[in-house]
Order: C-alpha cells, then structure tokens, then sequence
C-alpha cells in the first residue's frame, strides 16, 4: 500500500507569460499547491538541457516548464528554443527508460491564470500517481 | 551523390603505401603544401597525426612512417584538424587523409566554428574499423593481424565495439557533402583501389589519373551496400541488445556504477571543444552543507558528486552531432560502455530531429534551428479544465 | 612510545564499527570513506547513516579518486559545520594538506583517520574484476608488498601518515584479521574514540614490521628507477616516452594537485593560429597536432612537482599506458630533496615555490 507521498516539484516560469500566469491566478484568488516550487527564468529558451535534468537528479519529482505561446515569445524565438530543448531530453530520458513523463512543457499566457493553477495541480496529482523519483534516493548519482 | 570522376590508385603495392606515393607525389607538384596523416611516433609504438610540409615529405624515410591507414585512432582526425583552424583558416593547401567518422566529425566541428575547411582537401576511405588502443599496446602484433583480417574481411572481428555496428564506414549512397576524394577499398582485393572525386577540387586532381571501369565501380559500390546492410542488422541486433541491459534506473546506474569522473570520455570525444567545460567549471563546486544534505537524503553520497549529471548532460550536448566513433569508450580507464550508450542515445534523437551528422554542410544543426510548428508530442496539451479529484 | 586503541575485531569490522560509532554517538555528522556500489564498483562517498556503513569498504585497496581531490571539492568554499571524518591514505592526505596550503580546501572540523597503507591497485585490475582481496591482506600481513599494485605503491616509502588524527595499523601487522589496532597521534583522536568498544595499549609504534616494509619498498623503488633510468632519457627519451601522449590532459585532471579551473595548456595560450603552425612548420618540416605534448609534461611537471606524492592516478587514467607517475615522482622526489621539502609533512611549511630566502641557491644565475 503506497502512503500518499508530497511531490517535489519545480515549476520553471519565463519572467513575462510565465510569471505573468502565476499573477493572474493570484489576482483570481486561485490556489496551487504548497509543494510546487516556482523558479522564475528570463525566458524559457534560457533554460538549458542540463538545467531541466538536474532538479530530477538531485531530488526533484518533477520539472514543468512554461512560457509564452509560439509567437508570443518576448525574445522572438526562446520558447521555440525551448521545445526543442524540451524534446531531446525527453529523448534521453526515454531512450535510458528515465521515465520522460516526469517533465512536462506546457504554454501559459500571461492572462491563463486557471490554466497556470490547472497545470501545477494535474502535474501533482500525475507526480503522485508515479510516486517518488527514484533518482532522488540514490547514493550513486 | 552526382556522377564524378573515379580514378586507380597505382597497382603493385599495398593501400597504404600507395596512397603514400600519391600524396608525395601531390606534394612533389605542388597540388598541395602540407599533408595532415597520422605517422608512427618516434618509438614506434603508436600512431600520431602529424602535419608534414611538402618538403619534408621528399625525405623517404620520413613518409615510410607515414600510416594513412592505421590500425588505432589514439586521436580523432577531426580534433586533430580543429587544432590547426580553430583560431582561423589555412592559408595553405593542406591535403588530410581521414576516416568516414573523423571527416563527419569535422563536418560537425566546422558546424560549431570549431573548425575551417577551407584549403583543406579530405581524403576518406572505406574503413574497417580500428583496435581498441589498450588492445593495441597490449599486443601490437596481434593487434595489427586482427586489422589486417578485417581489412580482408570486413566482418570487424577485434575492432572497436562501435566500429564493429559502424554502417558509415564508406561514401555510397551519401547525400550532401561527401569529401573531395574517397578510396574505395572494399572487395577490391589484390585489385587497384578506386579513387572516387566528391567535389570539383577532386575532380581535379584526378584529371591525370586513370579512369576506372564502370563495371569496378558498381561492384564496389554493390560490395558496399551489402556490407552496410549486414552491419545495420548487427546495429539493430546489439542496440537491442545494450538497451535491456540498460534501461532503467537501476540497470543505467549499475553500467555507470564503475564511473571515476575522470572524464576522459569528454576529453577525447572530437565533438566536446568547450574551453571550461560546465561539468568542471565552479557551477558544481558549492558550499560544503551542500553535499552534507544531499548525502543526509539519501544515506550517502558518492564522491565526487554528479555523475549522471555529467553524462546526460554531456549526452544532451553532443548526442546530436555524435557519430559513434568510439574515441569516448577507447579512452575509459574503467571500459565503461560509454560509447554505446550515447550512441543508442544519440541514435534516437537523431531520429527524432531527423538530422544526419556529418552528412551536409547546410543541414543546421538542430539546437540552433527550429519550426514554427513542429514537435506537437513534447507539449503537454490542455484538453480542458482540469478537476483534481475531490475538488470542485 | 604511542597509545594504540586495540579492538578485538579483524582490521575491516573493526574499521565499520569505529565508523558506526561516530555516527551514532553524534561526534561527526559524517564519515568519508570507501563504499561498495550496488554494481560491485567502489567508490568514496559521504556517509550519514549509519545503515549505510554496512556496505563501507574503508581499507579497500583501490583509489577511484584521490581522496584530497574529493576533500577539496567539499571544502573549497568553507568548511563543515559539523566534524566528518575522513578515511584516506597517507599520500591522499598529504596531496590534501598540499592543496590546503594552496587555498583550495581546509582542514577544519575534520578528523583524519589514515593508515600504514599497503598500496592499491590499478584501476584497470578493478575495471577487469580481478582484485584479489584475499591475496592483498595475506602480503599486507606478512609486511610483503602486494603483487601488481600501482608502480609508485610499490616504492613507497611515505607509508606512514602525517596529520593523522588516528592511523590504523595495516602493513606488516600479523595481527590484523583479529585485532584492530589504531594508533592516536592526537588528542583529538582519543577524543573522538572515547566511549569506542576496546581499550588502549602503550606500544613501540612505528614497530619493526614497519622498518622492514620501509627497507622492502626501498629496494622496489630503486628497481623502479633502474629500469625508468631517467637520467639517461634526454629528449629522444622523452620523446619515446611520450610520443604515445595524445594531449587529452586526463593525467592533469586525475592529478589531486592539478586544481587551477582552467589549465594554462588548455587556455588560448597554447592554441596556435594557422599562420602559426605554417610557419612553424616551413621551419621544422613536420608538426604533431595537436601539439604541445612534451611542454605539456614537462610544463605540468614544474607546476606540481614540488607537491606531487606519487599516488599514481595519472598513470591509472592515461589512455597511452605512459608511466606518468613513476616520471613526475622520480622528478618531483629530487626536486623536494633539493628544498629539503616533503609535501604535506607539515601544514605550516609553506610550498617552497611561495617563498624565498636571500642567500641561498647561489650556484643559479651567477
């Protein structure tokens, strides 16, 4: 019988649609879990691969990441950068059988406060269906 | 590939020394004004890539060290070559004799500005693969007895485990850029080998040579499908193979159990080139209650930390462009299969951007391109609001 | 004489249970030691629970990394906040002090726990599986030098640890499949031991077994240098020697002492342009390349020599099979006698290339 276990989730947020999202939602009064770290990025293209594997090495549930829509990127092209980043770690992860869907990567619009909140709470509720990330109780990583 | 001119080498000596002769004898005419080809070092005991000016190549003795095609890679050609035009480009003529993967890697490298090709003529060959560098100087002479059966042979029995799934190992069937000249030795047997031009500047310099026979060519080149079709198979067959031993948390962590982070793997890949490399750089060096929680975590802590860090991450920066030469596995002290694993890695997200290395010089490289609409699968989509159980 | 804490338990459980105790009497919130991986590889790790010492291995004989390059790595920016405590051979502990001398690590809240080391073996053997554990204690008791360990293992006379807060007793001791004999250097030592199962002895410590092993590995290492005959190498020696080299730096980056985060030989320093290299090559006719391998060596020899403590890392990760190791110590041991230097003998004793008096040397430069 699994006990019900508290996810470790980082929420990667670009500072414009991103963040902006997470605002929205405030001013909605609408409420995210506790367990879900928000970690404000310029830009979602500035995340780099290593960035989005090492919270899930080091101790992490899970990693969301979300920025503005294709088009909408204050940087012209970072979220474009950003999938495809997205993809190949995704590759990775998939190719070594290191559970992929522990990493998601969604769009959120600066006025999409409900799907901000929507996004952290079905990423918790998936995390917790997966359970903890083995990763994070290994020695030998 | 288009329809260029195929020449002969000379008949009556052996590849190498016939590729020997035609360099010297390149060199004699001033074709070119160096030559960039390993050579045995001083002791005799290995094999250096040596960059030798036209007029040293007059001297005899000097090119009978000359090994064009040697039986170990200690260095990949590529790094080599990114050594010279790293900082800018030749001025000079240069004439470099490397292998399919060393002339792809520089394709890539030159992709990553790490590299100029410009003046450099490549000169490529079918090869059979090479001996694992520790085999090598544990047992020269068998070491060499195995390449020579596999230059015959072409089955790779003793090569490196890479080299044996290689099916790049020659220039048919290659679109985009193939280089200036490549030698065609497969199922040549005592008979000349084929001199084929990949660009105009090869073409060129097979103006005086003899013309090879069509039918030479098209049993070459069948020769060669069947040959990469057979190792396809035993790419696919091993891949399946490696990937149940392991995928998985506990199976991918027991195949880089052995791992000292020496990082060897990055050193001698041709691909890694970054000055400080982030895996060693102060961005992992932090405050001692650091690793004092991790550890408390966990139970322990392997020192030093982050080592499937360094992999997948290394993998997440150079999968793309590897082309499975197998320097990173050569250079294990512990003979990981670190090889293998980022090619299987590499594999799959080459597939995945549908990007060849090496092949084309115009092909972007896919971390630096995109489309406005592509990858759909690695969003996660919003079908519709969501509800949390026991939530209103 | 030296007040010895004996436990009536082989050298290896003796070892876990003095680990064990530590953690669980709370005097260290950690222990560095020797672990045994779930694939069979061993590793230093950080250890905090004391469930986990079951599978520590702290006299193992092999050396995956220099300890004081993991040491470093913990303590560059501070120190812990609670002691640790570190198991870790007489040269890791001395390449440790070396490097705290050169700001990259510190010494404090740790208790050091060395030992009369019997060497380690190549990596490679570990690579292959074929460390034979069995045969290395029964030579270790017997004050016999292990067959096929490290070259420099084999000459070294430095088996006796400084700065040690506590040395076990290993070589030579007959004694140690039945008793675990630690020897207390300091106060500290004792300190930390009290409330450890056993009792403490007075004994004549370093004991004969250890001046005999002294003599044997005296013999070794005069046969190691017979046969590296460095004297006579000159450049076509080197050049043999280190014509294999293929640059790839891997002897700098295992070396404990090679810190600096960005090597000069890895810099722009030491990248040429192609004009360069052309020129350079209308002159000599012919060119390695990369190139830069002997001033490299050579180069990386007068940076560390001063310091090095032939642990031999360098030579266990050279793809090339070159016998790095044997070189830069023979070199490094004439340099040190030349300063009347041992590394890591003395925390106070600064690196002889950071100091200077006025009237010495006076044969250079007339």
């Amino acid at each position: 019988m699994k006990e019900e276990f508290t996810p470790r989730i980082i929420y990667f947020l670009c500072n414009w649609c991103g963040s902006g999202g997470s605002e929205t939602a405030a001013a909605h009064h609408l409420y995210y879990p506790e367990n879900v770290i928000i970690s404000r990025v310029n830009c979602t293209g500035s995340l780099s691969t290593v960035q989005m594997l090492r919270p899930l090495i080091e101790g992490a549930d899970g990693v969301v990441i979300s920025g503005c829509h294709p088009g909408d990127c204050h940087y012209n092209d970072g979220n474009f950068r950003a999938r495809r980043r997205v993809a190949l770690v995704k590759s990775i992860l998939s190719t070594l059988g290191l559970e992929p869907e522990r990493i998601w990567f969604r769009y959120v619009a600066h006025s999409e406060g409900r799907r901000f909140v929507d996004t952290a709470v079905e990423f918790n509720d998936h995390i917790k269906k997966l359970g903890p990330n083995p990763l994070k109780s290994r020695r030998d990583t | 590939m288009s329809p260029r001119r195929v020449g002969l080498l000379p008949r009556g000596k052996t590849s190498g020394e016939g590729i020997s002769d035609f360099l010297r004898g390149m060199l004699d005419r001033g074709y070119f004004d160096a030559a960039l080809l390993p050579m045995r070092v001083p002791a005799g005991d290995s094999f250096a890539w040596v960059l030798l000016s036209g007029w040293a190549a007059q001297d005899r003795s000097l090119l009978s060290a000359a090994a064009p095609f040697a039986p170990v890679m200690p260095v990949q050609g590529a790094k080599s070559l990114s050594s010279i035009t790293r900082q800018g480009k030749s001025t000079q003529r240069i004439v470099a004799v490397m292998r399919p993967c060393e002339w792809r890697a520089a394709v890539e490298l030159s992709k990553l500005q790490q590299l100029d090709l410009a003046n450099i003529f490549v000169i490529t060959y079918d090869c059979p693969g090479v001996v694992p560098l520790s085999d090598w100087l544990a047992d020269p002479s068998g070491a060499k007895q195995l390449w020579e059966r596999a230059l015959e042979d072409w089955q790779g029995e003793g090569m490196r485990p890479l080299c044996q799934i290689c099916d790049r190992f020659s220039m048919v069937d290659q679109a985009g850029s193939p280089p200036d000249l490549h030698i065609g030795l497969l199922g040549r047997g005592d008979g000349r080998p084929l001199l084929l031009a990949g660009s105009r500047w090869g073409e060129e310099l097979l103006e005086e040579c003899e013309v090879a026979p069509e039918e030479e060519i098209k049993d070459w080149e069948e020769w060669v499908r069947e040959a990469t079709l057979r190792r396809r198979e035993k790419r696919r067959k091993t891949f399946r193979e490696l990937s149940s031993q392991v995928k998985g948390y506990d199976k991918l962590l027991q195949t880089f159990g052995k791992c000292i982070n020496c990082h060897n793997c990055m050193r001698a890949c041709p691909l890694c080139h970054c000055r400080q490399c982030y895996f060693e750089s102060s961005a992992l060096k932090l405050d001692p209650q650091n690793y004092i929680r991790r550890a408390e975590r966990k139970g322990g802590l392997k020192l030093p930390p982050d080592t499937l860090l360094f992999h997948l991450g290394r993998m997440s920066h150079i999968a793309l462009s590897c082309l499975s030469c197998g320097s990173c596995e050569d250079a294990c002290p512990m003979s990981l299969p670190v090889g293998q694993v980022v090619s299987l890695v590499a594999q799959e997200a080459q597939e995945l951007f549908d990007y060849s290395p090496g092949e084309s010089m115009e092909a972007a490289l896919p971390l630096v391109a995109y489309k406005e609409e592509e990858l759909a699968w690695a969003e996660k989509p919003y079908l519709e609001t969501y509800r949390a159980e026991g939530r209103s | 004489m030296a007040k010895v804490w004996r436990m009536e338990k082989g050298v290896e459980e003796g070892m876990r249970e003095l680990l064990r105790f530590l953690l669980r009497s709370h005097k260290v919130q950690g222990v560095i030691s020797l672990l045994k991986l779930p694939d069979g590889g061993v590793a230093y790790a950080l250890i905090t629970d004391q469930a986990t010492v079951q599978d520590a291995v702290p006299l193992y004989p092999l050396m995956p990394t220099n300890a004081a390059t993991v040491l470093s790595r913990i303590t560059l920016l501070g120190s812990p906040q609670e002691p640790l405590a570190a198991v870790l051979r007489p040269c890791e502990l001395r390449a440790f002090v070396e490097l705290v001398k050169r700001k990259q690590g510190s010494v404090e809240n740790f208790l050091f726990i060395s030992s009369t080391c019997g060497g380690v073996y190549p990596l490679k053997l570990a690579a292959q599986g074929r460390v034979k554990e069995a045969d290395y204690w029964i030579a270790v008791r017997q004050g016999e030098i292990p067959a096929g360990i490290r070259p420099t293992c084999r000459g070294c006379n430095q088996f006796l640890p400084y700065n040690a807060d506590i040395t076990v007793k290993l070589a030579g001791n007959r004694e140690l499949n039945k008793r675990c004999d630690l020897i207390l250097n300091t106060e500290k030592g004792e300190e930390f031991l009290s409330g450890l199962e056993g009792e403490i002895h007075d004994e004549e410590a370093p004991g004969e077994e250890v001046k005999l092993l002294l003599q044997k590995r005296g013999e070794a290492k005069k046969e190691l240098y017979e046969e590296l005959k460095s004297e006579e190498l000159g450049l076509s020696g080197l050049v043999d020697i280190f014509g294999r080299c293929l640059n790839c730096h891997a002897c700098g980056n295992a070396c404990p002492l090679c810190y600096c985060e960005l090597c000069d030989f890895d810099s722009r320093d030491y990248e040429y342009d192609p004009s360069t290299y052309l020129a350079q090559l209308a002159e000599r006719g012919g060119i390695k390349v990369p190139p830069n391998s002997l001033i490299y060596q050579l180069g990386r020899l007068t940076h560390m020599g001063i310091s090095c403590v032939g642990c031999g890392m360098c030579t266990d990760v050279c793809p090339a099979a070159i016998p790095v190791g044997s070189i830069f110590y023979r070199v490094g041991e004439q340099v040190q006698a030349r300063f009347d230097y041992v590394p890591g003998r003395d925390l106070a004793e600064d690196v002889p290339l950071t100091v200077f008096k006025e009237k010495e040397f006076q044969e250079v430069g007339r």
